[in-house]
């Protein structure tokens, strides 16, 4: 197994204002896992998430990926480099169909300032968002707009987005946000699926979904790390015990 | 360049960055609190030197004017937010700006028509007219007026905004407008307020560079760019950028003319274009603000 | 603006209009086409010859700030510049060094292009509301240095003697400026060009992500999009168009006046841009058709044309938001 790390945080602490999100935060994320990162409300979560996929940059510390400092690097970059991500809220293109939305991020790796192909021309584009879409299960729906698709089609169809930049990591935030039982089962059989192909790092807040398909679970608490091992020893783990029994997951 | 010379620049440039100051902070006050660009900022302006240069007609008082200005400013922007303003909010964030921008217009020919194209005069109060000696330079004493009138407007609104508690809902609702809703403050109150305040300004503005600028209807349009490069070195929604960024374009102004004269109107844009170069959300700007 | 079969699957509304859906789907649906048609017989239409070209070169000038405002969301208060540059660009060369039509209108396209690339970069640093603030003041420095410069430019009497009284082409053909129908047919060929490419920008891969980037900025910044490069990209490939209208401007009024540097003027093409229609391919041609006969009516009756324009603006924002062609468009679900 390679010894660098897919990504790697090191020291990353984030502040907004007077307010510190996360403290120190170091941890190493393996090609091919599917990593969770939990922790009740406000353990930082959500900005740890940003920090790793590039919405913003930590005010201390590293972000590398596979090796190479990415720290500060533009959000537009990451996907290029092979981080794609999806997010907490559902973030579609809404009045474009759930193919174009996929075929638009599709098209970003291959032409983005061609002002005079036809677009129908760059049929591969099409034919791979086509297949993006069967995969998440989608196809019935290629033609409706983003907008008035379901939640649960919408969030299936932000991962095909994500997916649409062939990734090495996945990142995905809550994916089973507002989700039934049903759904968020075949959500996370979904992205056991596609762990397959790419790393998956994802932040779960409701801890029973990840126990059964994380290969490694990362606690934050207070923004800072609290626990990291498998599901087995943090299910052990006194301090994450402590942490957790005292709110109703 | 000699001592006295350089504080002559300094303080002709702090009387100029006064006007600045004051248009810029209306600007950014309502840009603060109801996100909108009043592209007819300008035109309040030219009202303010308009009302004033009538009151000063009629009553003969220049202080009186200074009193009234922003009563009727402030009440003529406060109807046209209230009736044309208001309607547009959460319909995006292009709308209010275009609308200000129609409404300018309207402003700008309606004065024409009532007042004439030529403009009317206004000549400075015999109380402030001639030079005071500063030991280091003979100064304007209306000059010194006007840094001393903007310096008392910015600490009454300072008081207002911090020590008041209707400040305190202002700044709240420029943070959170929800929370302060669900708190049961009537924010469109406060909205129409703060509007009337911020155009008020903008009067009180107009009617203290009047005997400077002179009076004429077309005296807005230059105010609304030289506002909005202001607020682009200042930051947008901040009122320290205002007050910090007013002063340096006009001490900028003042000191390129003095150096060389043409280029003097374009050093504020070199200024600002300096500004988009290295720190693009201004100096005083919050970061992801607009961007 | 559909041009697959996205609309069928809509739930359609059967209104009065419904009896000419299909007319208006098959002009939405070949839009250069009909663009082309209707502005084939438009001389024959409009009062006077002179005004149908004007509607020809400020429908072109629409047509770029289009791109800008309406397909890539940026409001920008400083397209007089490209314009103004455009016309100054190719009219200086004519008047002031005897340059011919075909080296001096290219070189107007270029000088505006020029100042797209530098006005947009600077304000594509800033986005959102101080957009429309920088592009604002950048526009007015150029009005100002032009008006400054009255050795080359004419300053505020604006620039005299651009006289192009005939166009031979190859030596071969010789067509007469003078006459208003052969100067119309001519610009037209030149607008028809313009149309072409604009259409075909539309429906490139640059277009789709004009889309997206419209839809939702931070996703496309998510998928890989480097949102202030395309945005300054599309201010650039913008200025071409605006400036390409400023050249034919000055070629047609054989002078150019200093207000087409004017601050009044970016607001001129941002209200026939509204009043036909944002983001649609023909409203910015209607909207040109409808202000230019609005303008020529109404200076009839008074001189206030100014306070009209605040009015309709007001009035249009309220009320009217997506335009003529917009409104039409979206109540018959196309």
């Amino acid at each position: 197994m390679s010894t660098t790390p897919v990504i790697a945080t090191e020291g990353v602490g984030k502040r907004f204002g007077g307010f510190r999100a996360l403290s120190d935060v170091t941890v190493a994320f393996y090609s091919g896992r599917l990593t969770s990162i939990i922790g009740p409300n406000g353990a930082g979560k959500s900005t740890f998430f940003n920090v790793l996929s590039g919405a913003f940059p930590p005010s201390e510390g590293r972000v590398l990926f596979e090796g190479r400092d990415i720290t500060g690097t533009p959000q537009h970059v990451f996907p290029h480099l092979g981080i794609a991500k999806s997010f907490q809220i559902t973030n579609l293109f809404p009045q474009l169909t759930a193919l174009e939305n996929v075929r638009l991020a599709a098209q970003a790796m291959k032409s983005r300032f061609d002002i005079w192909t036809k677009r129908e021309t760059l049929s591969e584009l099409k034919e791979k968002a086509e297949d993006l879409l069967d995969r998440v299960g989608l196809s019935k729906r290629r033609n409706d707009l983003a907008a008035n698709l379901a939640h649960g089609e919408q969030r299936s169809l932000e991962i095909a987005v994500a997916l649409a930049s062939d990734p090495k990591v996945l990142l995905l935030d809550e994916p089973t946000a507002g989700m039934s039982p049903e759904e968020a089962r075949a959500m996370m059989d979904l992205i056991l699926k596609l762990n397959e192909q790419c790393s998956v790092i994802l932040v779960e807040h409701r801890m029973k979904l990840v126990m059964g398909i994380s290969d490694r679970i990362i606690v934050l608490h207070h923004g800072q790390l609290l626990a990291e091992g498998t599901p087995d020893e943090i299910r052990n783990h006194d301090e994450v015990r402590r942490v957790y029994l005292g709110q109703s997951v | 360049m000699t001592l006295d010379l350089f504080l002559l620049q300094l303080f002709t440039g702090l009387a100029l960055g006064s006007i600045y100051v004051l248009v810029a902070l209306g600007l950014s006050l309502i840009f603060g609190l109801l996100t909108i660009v009043n592209f007819a900022h300008g035109q309040f302006f030219m009202l303010g030197a308009y009302v004033g240069a009538f009151t000063l007609g009629f009553t003969g008082n220049f202080w009186l004017s200074l009193i009234v200005v922003p009563i009727v400013v402030g009440g003529i922007g406060m109807l046209c937010e209230r009736f044309l303003v208001r309607p547009l909010y959460g319909r995006g964030i292009d709308y209010p700006l275009l609308l200000t921008y129609g409404l300018g217009l309207i402003l700008l020919e309606l004065v024409r028509i009532i007042a004439g194209t030529q403009g009317v005069p206004f000549n400075t109060p015999r109380l402030l007219a001639g030079a005071v000696d500063l030991h280091f330079f003979f100064f304007p004493k209306y000059r010194l007026f006007l840094i001393f009138a903007t310096a008392v407007i910015l600490l009454a609104l300072w008081i207002l905004l911090e020590k008041t508690s209707y400040g305190l809902i202002i700044r709240a609702g420029a943070r959170d407008q929800e929370i302060v809703q669900v708190l049961g403050v009537d924010i469109g109150r406060v909205w129409l307020i703060v509007f009337g305040i911020g155009v008020a300004i903008a009067g009180i503005a107009g009617v203290l560079a009047a005997p400077i600028r002179g009076v004429f209807p077309e005296m807005g349009v230059p105010v609304l760019v030289e506002a909005f490069v202001v607020t682009v070195v200042g930051g947008m929604g901040s009122l320290l950028g205002a007050v910090i960024a007013g002063l340096l374009v006009g001490v900028t102004f003042s000191f390129t003319s003095f150096f060389y004269p043409e280029m003097a109107t374009l050093s504020m844009f070199v200024l600002m274009a300096l500004v988009l170069v290295f720190r693009p959300r201004g100096l005083f700007g919050r970061a992801g603000v607009l961007g | 603006m559909a041009t697959d079969s996205t609309a069928v699957g809509a739930i359609r509304n059967r209104g009065p209009l419904e009896g000419v859906r299909p007319a208006f789907d098959l002009i939405a649906r070949q839009r250069v086409l009909f663009t082309i048609l209707f502005l084939v017989v438009l001389p024959w239409l409009a009062p006077y010859k002179a005004l149908a070209v004007n509607i020809l070169i400020f429908g072109l000038f629409a047509m770029g700030f289009n791109l800008v405002y309406g397909y890539a969301g940026m409001l920008s208060f400083g397209h007089a510049a490209l314009f103004g540059l455009g016309a100054y660009g190719c009219g200086v060369p004519i008047a002031k060094f005897g340059f011919p039509w075909y080296v001096a209108l290219p070189l107007g396209v270029l000088i505006a292009t020029t100042a797209g690339v530098v006005i947009g970069w600077f304000a594509t640093r800033s986005r959102g509301i101080y957009f429309a603030m920088v592009t604002l003041a950048l526009s007015q420095v150029v009005y100002y240095v032009v008006y400054q410069s009255i050795w080359l430019t004419g300053g505020e009497d604006g620039l005299r003697g651009v006289s192009v009284p005939s166009i031979s082409l190859f030596g071969i053909a010789e067509f007469n400026l003078l006459d208003p129908t052969t100067k119309y047919y001519l610009i037209l060929i030149i607008i028809i060009l313009a149309l072409w490419i604009f259409s075909r920008i539309l429906a490139s891969p640059f277009g789709a992500i004009l889309e997206g980037l419209r839809e939702n900025e931070k996703r496309a910044a998510a998928c890989g999009y480097d949102v202030n490069r395309t945005r300054w990209f599309a201010f650039v490939l913008s200025s071409v168009f605006s400036g390409l209208a400023g050249a034919l401007y000055a070629i047609h009024l054989s002078v150019v006046p200093i207000e087409t540097l004017h601050y009044f003027t970016s607001a001129v093409v941002l209200m026939m841009t509204l009043l036909g229609g944002m983001g649609t391919f023909f409203g910015p041609f209607v909207g040109a058709l409808v202000y230019l006969l609005l303008q020529d009516v109404v200076s009839v009756i008074t001189v206030h044309w100014q306070l009209v324009v605040g009015c309709l603006f007001v009035l249009l924002i309220l009320f009217f938001p997506r335009g003529i062609w917009g409104s039409l468009m979206h109540w018959l679900r196309i």
